[in-house]
C-alpha cells in the first residue's frame, strides 16, 4: 500500500465506515455520513473527518467524527500503535486536557484494511506553521496575545494531569532520578534507525554515543506528549480546542516537551516560540502553572535528542520509499534531509 | 549532455510545466517534490567525483593522525581494533572507531580521548560539509 493512494476506493471507503458506525449505535436508524474529507495533514496515519446524522426512535442526532487508519506504511513504523493512542485518549477523557473523546478501535483489518480508531470531531482549525498563511495567522494571533497563553496554559495542564490516577501508567515508567527516560528515548530511536535500513552515518554514532555518556536524571516525572507545537494542536477563538497527534507520549521528563517548545527547530525565523509565545512569558506563565523551574541544561540535552529523532524520521521515510512500501515522493525527498540535521547536531556537539 | 544536466531539465519541466498544470492537491505536490529530488541528485551527480577524490584524502590523513596519536599511548585493545579496520570498513569502520572510543573513554583519559574524538570530528566536519553542498 502505498502513502496518498487509496487501496479502496473512496466511495467504498465512505460506505465502510457508514456500515461500521451502523453497527456501533443500537437502534441507529437511516445513518447517513456528510462532508466527508480525508485531510492531509502528518505523514503517518490517514485521517477523516466526516457527519454522521441517524435517528433513534424518532429522535434525530448528529455527530462529528474523525477517523484515524493506520495505512501499514507509516513513519514510525511499529513505534506508533493505535490501540496505544485510543487508550491514551480514554485515559486523558476525564482530565482537564482538551483533547478528542475517543468512540471506538478497531483492530480489524476486514473492516477498513487496517486498524483504525473513531474519535470525535473537535471544533477547530490546525493552521500548518511551515507554510506562509500558517506563519501569518501565528504571527497575528500572537499579536492578540490570547493563543500564546492558551498554548502555554495547556501545556502546563498536560505536565501537571495527575497520570498514575488517570491510568497512563500503562505507557511505562521509568525509576525517577536516574537516566532511564533519556536512555529509553535513545534505544526507541536506535531501533527506527535500524528499521530504516539507512547506512552508516559516523556523525549519528557520535551524537548517540554523546546522548548515552550524558543522559540527565528525571527528578520529576511527568505526563509528556513528545511533539507540542503548533500544526498538532487545534484551535478556536484563539484558543486550544484540542491537543493532537497522540503518537509520542510518554511518561518522563517534562523538560522534553519544554525542549521542543524551545526549540528553533519549530519557529523558522521567528523570535517567537513555536511562531506564536514569546520566549520569557513562556518561561513566566508555564513556571507559574505548573511550579516546575524550566532546567535549560536539561533542554540543551533534549534538543540535541531532538536531532537524533529528526535523523531518525528521515532515515525512515527515505527507508519507506527506498523499501517500496511507498511511492510519495515527500518521503523521497528526505534522503537528503539527514545530512542537514545532522550538520546542525554536529555544530550543537562543538563542531 | 552530462547526466547531471539532463536530471536539472528534468527538474525544470517538472517544476515549470508539469507541476502547475496538476490541479489536485496531492499529485501537484509530487510533481513539485520530484523536480526538488531531481535537482538535487544532478548537484549530488555533478559533485560526485571531486567529493570522492577530496574524501579518500581525508580518510588517509585522519587516519595517519590517529596512528600517530595512538602511537604517543597505551590506547586499549578494542579502539586499536577499530583503527585497524578503519581502512577498509569505511563509514562502518568510523562509526565502530567513535563506538570504540567512547567505549574506552575511562581507559584512555579525557586528554586522550578528547584528542582522538576532535580529529575525527575534523575530518566528520569536512565530509559534512561537502555533502551539505547539495543537501541545503
Amino acid at each position: 500500500m502505498s502513502a496518498g493512494r487509496e487501496a479502496i476506493a473512496p466511495d467504498e471507503i465512505a460506505e465502510r465506515i457508514r456500515h461500521y458506525i451502523e453497527g456501533k449505535l443500537p437502534g441507529a436508524q437511516g445513518l447517513q455520513l456528510h462532508n466527508m474529507e480525508r485531510i492531509a495533514v502528518g505523514w503517518s496515519h490517514e485521517t477523516r473527518l466526516f457527519d454522521a446524522h441517524w435517528s433513534v426512535a424518532g429522535e434525530q442526532s448528529t455527530q462529528g467524527f474523525c477517523l484515524r487508519r493506520d495505512p501499514g506504511n507509516a513513519l514510525l513504523r511499529e513505534l506508533s500503535d493505535l490501540g496505544d493512542q485510543f487508550r491514551v485518549l480514554q485515559c486523558l477523557e476525564p482530565t482537564a486536557l482538551q483533547a478528542p473523546k475517543p468512540f471506538w478501535y478497531e483492530a480489524d483489518h476486514g473492516v477498513l484494511g487496517a486498524p483504525f480508531i473513531v474519535m470525535e470531531k473537535v471544533p477547530g482549525t490546525c493552521p500548518n506553521p511551515w507554510g506562509r498563511e500558517g506563519r501569518a495567522y501565528y504571527e497575528a494571533a500572537a499579536g492578540r496575545g490570547v493563543l500564546p497563553a492558551s498554548f502555554t496554559d495547556t501545556l502546563a495542564t498536560l505536565h501537571t494531569i495527575d497520570w498514575r490516577r488517570a491510568g497512563l501508567d500503562f505507557l511505562g515508567v521509568p525509576a525517577a532520578g536516574t537516566s532511564e527516560f533519556a536512555l529509553g528515548e535513545v534505544r526507541k530511536w536506535r531501533r527506527l534507525i535500524a528499521a530504516s535500513g539507512h547506512g552508516p552515518e559516523p556523525v549519528l554514532t557520535d551524537l548517540i554515543c554523546w546522548l548515552e555518556a550524558n543522559a540527565p536524571k528525571t527528578e520529576r516525572l511527568c505526563f509528556v506528549h513528545g511533539a507540542y507545537r503548533t500544526g498538532n494542536l487545534l484551535i478556536e477563538d484563539d484558543r486550544i480546542s484540542a491537543v493532537l497527534d497522540w503518537e509520542l507520549q510518554t511518561i518522563g521528563d517534562p523538560m522534553y516537551d519544554v525542549a521542543y517548545v524551545l526549540s528553533d527547530l519549530n519557529r523558522e525565523g521567528s523570535e517567537l516560540l513555536s511562531n506564536l509565545v514569546p520566549r520569557d512569558d513562556f518561561y513566566c506563565r508555564y513556571e507559574a502553572a505548573t511550579g516546575i523551574e524550566i532546567d535549560e541544561a536539561a533542554c540543551r540535552y533534549y534538543q540535541l535528542l531532538y536531532a537524533m529523532r529528526s535523523a531518525a524520521f528521515w532515515m525512515s521515510a527515505s527507508g519507506l520509499y527506498a523499501e517500496g512500501r511507498s511511492d510519495d515522493v515527500r518521503l523521497a525527498r528526505t534522503a537528503w534531509s539527514v545530512p542537514v540535521v545532522l550538520e546542525r547536531a554536529a555544530r550543537d556537539l562543538g563542531y | 549532455m552530462t547526466p547531471s544536466d539532463l536530471l536539472e531539465r528534468m527538474a525544470a519541466t517538472f517544476k515549470g510545466e508539469v507541476g502547475p498544470a496538476i490541479e489536485a492537491e496531492y499529485p501537484r505536490t509530487q510533481a513539485f517534490l520530484s523536480a526538488v529530488v531531481l535537482q538535487k541528485l544532478a548537484a549530488q551527480l555533478r559533485l560526485a567525483a571531486e567529493h570522492g577524490a577530496a574524501e579518500d584524502l581525508a580518510r588517509d590523513a585522519l587516519r595517519r593522525d590517529l596512528e600517530q596519536l595512538l602511537r604517543e599511548t597505551e590506547a586499549p585493545l578494542p579502539v586499536r581494533d577499530a583503527f585497524l579496520a578503519l581502512a577498509e570498513n569505511g563509514d562502518d569502520g568510523l562509526c565502530q572507531f567513535i563506538e570504540a572510543l567512547y567505549a574506552a573513554r575511562e581507559e584512555l583519559g579525557e586528554t586522550q580521548f578528547e584528542a582522538l574524538l576532535s580529529r575525527v570530528r575534523q575530518t566528520m566536519r569536512q565530509t559534512l560539509n561537502r555533502r551539505m553542498e547539495y543537501a541545503a
